[in-house]
């Protein structure tokens, strides 16, 4: 996987692209939470590039969920891809974390 | 077009996870030389990888020496057939269901893998003969 990540503000963008799988779903955690910095409220993950995520990625966007909704901060996902759209109906997570299409409609 | 694959025991891989990289490299052979949907090869690839790491990592893996993997398609329907000689272990029975209607702060984290597969695919059939467990189900690109 590769990240950049964009702070302005109290809002964090982070662009996360290539593959999550099981090998590499705890590195992508250690990763996020290493991003994230107290001042932060609103955290925004771009998945333009993301191609494939299995349920080991989808675990680590639901403790990313829950521990940021935990802290009273905003989390929100977008511009996700056509494969990683389809798997997020199917898990049911387009229902509990807010999808945008793109970063602008995010903010 | 059929393509066939054999995942050794898990003990010749440094993690379970290592095994991944050689079923993704035979599903790109085939969607490249078949165009499949991207949806298509999505889902074929969360699907093996939720049953493979689930042989490979749950229950007793003791008697486990070898997982065979079948892959077939054609016209956009593939039909996946896995084999192995671990544990009994029935996805569609054994497996726990999630509440994917719950709210956020209720969710279980984990458990989705199987339920995925149970969502994902279409006439999934399993029977233990022989000492194996054996998989089969059928992919499209669409629901």
């Amino acid at each position: 996987m590769q990240f950049s990540h964009d702070r302005s503000g109290d809002t964090l963008v982070v662009n996360a692209s290539g593959r999550v799988d099981g090998s590499n779903a705890s590195d992508f955690l250690d990763t996020l939470q290493g991003l994230f910095e107290p001042g932060d409220q609103k955290i925004i993950l771009d998945l333009s590039g993301l191609e494939y995520i299995s349920s080991a990625g989808l675990r680590v966007l639901l403790m990313a969920a829950q521990n940021l909704d935990k802290q009273g901060k905003s989390f929100s996902i977008c511009s996700l891809t056509e494969s990683v759209g389809d798997v997020f109906r199917i898990s049911g997570f387009d229902q509990i974390i807010n999808v945008f299409p793109s970063v602008e409609a995010a903010k | 077009m059929q393509r066939t694959l054999r995942l050794p025991h898990p003990s010749e891989f440094k993690t379970p996870a290592d095994a991944l990289p050689l079923l993704e490299d035979l599903l790109e052979e085939m969607s490249q030389a078949q165009d499949w949907p991207v949806t298509l090869f999505m889902r074929a690839n969360l699907i093996l990888e939720e049953l493979l790491l689930n042989t490979l990592t749950h229950g007793d893996t003791s008697g486990l020496t070898a997982i065979d993997v079948e892959l077939e398609c054609s016209d956009n329907r593939l039909t996946i057939r896995l084999t192995d000689d671990g544990a009994a272990f029935n996805p569609l029975t054994d497996a726990p269901v999630p509440d994917v209607t719950l709210p956020l702060a209720e969710r279980p984290i984990g458990g989705l893998g199987v339920h995925l597969v149970q969502t994902i695919s279409h006439d999934l059939e399993y029977r233990r003969a022989d000492g194996r467990n054996h998989l089969k189900l059928v992919v499209l690109p669409e629901s």
